[in-house]
């Protein structure tokens, strides 16, 4: 009797001694990085929707020196490490799948090159040009092509990304994502394809603000986004407790242990 | 065995900040650290009088830049000892490293660009000072992160012997708030938050010097103790 | 690791002889997924081309004066012959004859391996000749519609591939693996079809 378990007391258990807690600290990081993502780059400071390549260069100018642009770098600057741990809740899943490790580090690594390329420098280069007066209007111009390039542009670190991610959830014999993301995931590959031809039309449906390359591909982008987390959500879910890399009984919590006490 | 690639790894570590400290000591963007107040004009003509000590730093700092990521690499090691159920953390910490180092790499960059040809004109000369300045401050946001992953770590460790005493995760996660302020240095001129200021400047690189050293204690301890110890495979 | 064929038709179902099939979905449900989905992404491709080329007519109809439309003629004939090859192949396959379904699977690989080579011929020239996808709006639309269908046919060289090792090597063939590739190929033939009709046909 003294050593049956509360049944009450598994139920009640709180957040705290939950198994997968480090699972669920980094996936909830995730839709706070995304919203703060977008209000930075949407009302904070206009930068999204993404202007045209043939603005007229007093438009540029003055979109340049904003200077909420600066307070949207700071906020970035403070952030930007989350995209790292929204990155890892992929890698987690896929180190579940049947695959080879080498999918899994392939996407690490253009994880690492695309957050600077694709994220911290296209942001400075909004930034740089409301740091200080002076600088001519050539010099802002070319700040604000590079921004936008490197953001709407940055392809390959992506391209790899979604292709290991893709084809570990097509290869996978333990069905740990759905199949259907699987094939999802290379249209996120095509989205990089679309991009290209940013790096050449200054107007158009193929211009960095472009119907095509812009509206349409973000609205495939943007939607897996939201598809693939529901998904690692289920994932995390439903990972059975045994298969935890802490499931070794020497490490069960008090509550559910026979008495035998364990350092804090 | 496991350990002593671990302890040889660490000890890259000392002669590594050696080298950082007489890179900073040298540096004549830093001493004193230069004002973001200048004009262009003025920038460029700083650059055009120190064109040898901006270089050889440069250089140097171009050939260290990664000669950290060692111990940053055995923190990531001995954070996958930890018992969380998942390397989600471990992951976060590695891709952090690698992105913070990057933004030194580019700062290093636009430095050496700007002492490269002096007698460019000075708004360009000016912009490359500014862009070096954004890319020394970025490592913060990783770092941040980075240090909150380990803290995690730590606090969720359920072996019977923690790797780290839970000391450590607090003074992991009192560095992010000593770091903190360097972002801000994006929207002063003066003052402390500026990147000269006493914020954003000399207590972010004090606060990143006493950082390393800790760790670096911290992880020779654990290497000692980790014994046998299975690693699992991140 | 083990063998890719394996991988992907695992718990997706063995080979069957024919009346089995009958009635069921052909190949892997969610390669259908992927044809459908893919099938709709390049028709939003071909709608905003069709409405750019209202806009800018007499661009358009001078511009395509200046593709090769032999050379996108041959083109559709090997992707024709291909397609036909492989759906002789998978009834052969589903007919259980190995042997056969091979002949007919390298067949329709040699003819899909013609499209890009003939590509070249079509593309090197007219960049030489300075059309580049930023000479104006026809030939943007023109190489970004043709490399991304290029890309796929590339992809669908690669699962042709798999599809006949595959019948070399398992005995009997793994019938909703053949299929899958099938689909994938006839897929590369449709679009390959609606791309030829609207940039080298249309007046």
């Amino acid at each position: 009797m003294a050593t049956a378990p509360n049944p009450e007391a598994g139920q009640a258990r709180s957040w705290r001694q939950n198994r997968k807690l480090d699972q669920w600290i980094a996936f909830w990081s995730v839709p706070f990085f995304f919203t703060l993502f977008g209000l930075v780059f949407v009302p904070l400071s206009w930068m999204m929707p993404p202007r045209s390549p043939s603005s007229t260069t007093p438009l540029i100018v003055d979109f340049m020196r904003s200077h909420n642009l600066l307070v949207a770098c700071v906020i970035l600057t403070l952030a930007f490490g989350l995209a790292p741990v929204s990155y890892s809740c992929y890698l987690i899943q896929i180190r579940r799948m049947s695959v080879s490790p080498a999918f899994r580090y392939s996407m690490m690594i253009g994880a690492i090159t695309g957050a600077i390329v694709g994220m911290l420098f296209p942001m400075f280069c909004f930034g740089l040009g409301a740091f200080r007066p002076g600088y001519s209007p050539a010099v802002l111009t070319m700040l604000y092509d590079f921004g936008y390039l490197a953001f709407i542009g940055s392809l390959g670190c992506f391209c790899v990304m979604w292709m290991a991610f893709g084809l570990a959830i097509l290869l996978d014999q333990n069905n740990i994502l759905p199949k259907w993301l699987g094939y999802y995931t290379v249209w996120q590959y095509v989205t990089e394809l679309m991009a290209a031809p940013v790096w050449i039309a200054k107007s158009g449906p193929f211009a960095w603000n472009g119907l095509l390359t812009f509206w349409f591909a973000m609205t495939l982008y943007v939607s897996w986004q939201f598809i693939v987390y529901l998904c690692i959500y289920r994932a995390i879910k439903n990972q059975p407790e045994a298969e935890l890399d802490n499931a070794r009984p020497e490490l069960q919590p008090a509550a559910l242990d026979n008495g035998s006490r364990m350092g804090a | 065995m496991n350990d002593r690639g671990q302890r040889i790894l660490l000890w890259t570590a000392p002669p590594a900040v050696a080298l950082f400290a007489l890179a900073y000591l040298l540096f004549p963007v830093f001493s004193p650290p230069l004002s973001p107040t200048l004009t262009p004009d003025q920038v460029a003509a700083f650059f055009r009088s120190n064109v040898t000590g901006v270089l050889g730093v440069a250089i140097l700092c171009n050939l260290i830049a990664c000669s950290l990521v060692p111990l940053f690499a055995v923190t990531a090691v001995q954070i996958s000892r930890t018992a969380s159920s998942s390397p989600v953390l471990t992951y976060a910490y590695i891709i952090c490293v690698g992105v913070g180092t990057t933004a030194f790499i580019l700062a290093d960059y636009c430095w050496g660009m700007a002492a490269f040809r002096p007698d460019r004109d000075p708004q360009l000369t000016s912009l490359l000072n500014d862009m070096a300045w954004f890319f020394f401050i970025a490592p913060v946001g990783t770092i941040m992160v980075q240090n909150l992953c380990f803290a995690l770590s730590v606090y969720l460790d359920e072996r019977r012997d923690p790797i780290f005493p839970r000391w450590v995760a607090h003074f992991n996660v009192a560095t992010v708030a000593l770091l903190a302020p360097s972002a801000f240095s994006i929207l002063y001129k003066s003052g402390p938050l500026a990147f000269n200021g006493a914020l954003s400047f000399t207590l972010r690189l004090t606060t990143f010097a006493v950082y390393i050293a800790v760790m670096f204690w911290a992880l020779l301890r654990a290497v000692k103790h980790q014994g046998h110890d299975r690693v699992a495979l991140a | 690791m083990t063998d890719v064929t394996e991988d992907f038709t695992t718990g997706v179902g063995n080979s069957r002889p024919d009346a089995d099939t009958r009635g069921h979905v052909p190949g892997d449900s969610s390669m259908w997924f992927f044809v459908v989905g893919d099938l709709i992404i390049f028709g939003v491709y071909f709608v905003v081309y069709m409405y750019f080329r209202g806009q800018n007519h007499e661009l358009f109809l001078h511009s395509q004066a200046r593709l090769s439309l032999d050379v996108g003629a041959v083109n559709t004939v090997m992707l024709l012959s291909s397609s036909l090859f492989v759906a002789l192949g998978t009834v052969a396959a589903r007919a259980g004859n190995s042997a056969e379904a091979l002949r007919r699977f390298w067949t329709a690989l040699a003819f899909g391996a013609a499209f890009p080579l003939l590509k070249m011929f079509e593309w090197i020239p007219e960049i030489s000749a300075g059309l580049t996808p930023g000479t104006n709006l026809f030939f943007m639309f023109y190489y970004v519609m043709t490399g991304m269908h290029l890309c796929h046919v590339a992809l669908g060289l690669v699962i042709m591939c798999f599809v006949i090792r595959n019948l070399k090597t398992s005995q009997p063939p793994k019938i909703s693996f053949v299929e899958t590739g099938a689909t994938y190929w006839h897929m590369v033939d449709v679009l390959w079809l609606v791309l030829f009709a609207l940039l080298y046909l249309m007046r």
